[in-house]
């Protein structure tokens, strides 16, 4: 059995065990934490910095998904301060590729966009950098479009994680980082993809889709995919 | 870039040596770096071929997108042919005020190189058609005091102006024949 330790968060003493993030602590005791490429299950990567939170006594913001909880941590998860770096966060996605919400597939069912809301993001202040780029439809039942990727890499872990087939990564870097899948070939061509479907209902944005769907149809169901996830051992 | 064409088998060579360099490095920290290194080293043309990826991935277990994210990450590793010769220009700063946009803008108009394109700016290569002269530029050599510093075949110029690179490339030119 993992030690017992005693963590404050929000000036709430709440039980953990040693080895929990913050987030998961957090979490548990019933707090919100905004966050992005966290997902229950899979391993944390610390990527898109939403879940930011003030410990006390450190000098700088840190991730609460990939930062180990220690006894006696006084962990602040909700300020004006944290607030705007989320903010500016999710400014940064909305500028770096072309979102327009109204004519994609997951408009209303998307979680960049949700989060936007709830964070009351209402414009961006920095200039969107319109970026061209493709659409891969050549897989016969699912779309990749580059367009509305924020390269949280939930699908690279997913089908690595869970599925096995380990047909996604990150290629490029800064900001022409990009999702590839196998040698950057055409996702159809694919020899690795069992197509089952997992990195779709994972991908938080209409980035990955099924095809046949028209805007605001895409809804994606992630529950099934957490589940399997948390049957595994422990993280790879 | 990407291509569904059926790959070339490696040849008997180039698989020996991929099996060595797997065998030397193997255990180390950082190996498919160092493999993939010397196999570029070792191609008469300097580059990665995919068919060369897709052995090494297939015999190190690793699977193809993390391999080519690795390729595409590192600026040191090429995914097309070099060209005979390598001419490196620093946009760094410091060799940007003193003018090394010009020196890689008359290169391009002397060597026949398309302008530049929007997306990629940040990193260049390119190789002319007949495979002589590849043209590259680098974020900064750490020899700013030089500024313009250019690159010819792994030897350093400093403070080079249009005429002394024209003189390097005919030079360069002279010595290919
Ligand atoms: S992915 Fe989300 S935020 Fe981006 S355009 Fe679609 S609905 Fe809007
Ligand atoms: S495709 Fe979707 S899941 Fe994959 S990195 Fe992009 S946004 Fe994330
Ligand atoms: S959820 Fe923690 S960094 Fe993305
Ligand atoms: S900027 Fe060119 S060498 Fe430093």
């Amino acid at each position: 059995m993992a030690d017992k330790i005693s963590v404050r968060i929000d000036g709430e003493y709440v039980a953990a065990q040693q080895g929990q993030t913050i987030l998961e602590v957090a979490r548990a005791g019933g707090k919100f934490i905004p966050t992005l490429c966290w997902l229950e299950n899979l391993s944390p990567v610390g990527g898109c910095r939403l879940c930011i939170v003030e410990v006390s006594g450190v000098g700088r913001l840190l991730p609460a998904c990939t930062t180990p909880a220690q006894d006696g941590m006084s962990v602040t998860t909700n300020s004006e301060k944290l607030t705007q770096y989320r903010r500016m966060a999710l400014e940064f996605l909305f500028s770096e590729r072309n979102h327009q919400c109204a004519v994609c597939v997951s408009n209303n069912h998307c979680e960049l966009q949700s989060m936007a809301q709830r964070l009351g993001v209402t414009n961006v202040r920095y200039p969107y950098s319109f970026p061209k780029m493709r659409v891969d439809a050549s897989h016969e039942r699912y779309v990749l479009d580059h367009n509305r990727c924020i390269l949280c890499t939930r699908c690279v872990r997913v089908c690595a994680e869970v599925e096995g087939a380990r047909v996604w990564d990150v290629s490029g870097r800064g900001i022409h980082s990009l999702i590839v899948s196998d040698m950057n070939r055409p996702w159809g061509d694919s020899k690795t993809c069992t197509s089952c479907g997992k990195c779709v209902e994972v991908c938080p944005t209409g980035a990955l889709a099924e095809k046949g769907f028209g805007v605001e149809e895409m809804v994606k169901r992630d529950r099934k995919v957490r589940r399997l996830a948390g049957r595994r051992g422990g993280h790879v | 870039m990407a291509t569904t064409a059926a790959l070339n088998a490696l040849s008997l060579d180039e698989q020996s040596f991929a099996d060595r360099m797997i065998a030397a490095y193997a255990g180390t920290p950082g190996a498919l770096l160092s493999i993939l290194e010397r196999i570029q080293e070792h191609h008469p043309h300097k580059y990665l071929p995919p068919e060369v990826l897709e052995y090494v991935g297939d015999r190190m277990d690793i699977p193809l997108a993390q391999i080519y994210g690795v390729v595409t990450f590192y600026a040191l590793f090429n995914l097309e042919p070099q060209g005979e010769h390598t001419i490196c220009i620093c946009r760094g700063t410091a060799c940007h005020t003193r003018g090394s946009r010009n020196l890689l803008q008359r290169l391009r108009l002397e060597l026949g190189l398309p302008e530049e394109s929007e997306e990629g700016a940040d990193k260049l290569c390119v190789t002319t058609p007949d495979g002589q002269y590849s043209l590259r530029t680098v974020a900064c050599f750490g020899q700013c005091a030089l500024a313009p510093v250019v690159e010819v075949d792994h030897a350093i110029f400093g403070h080079v102006n249009e005429q002394a690179l024209r003189r390097e490339v005919e030079h360069l030119a002279g010595r290919k024949a």
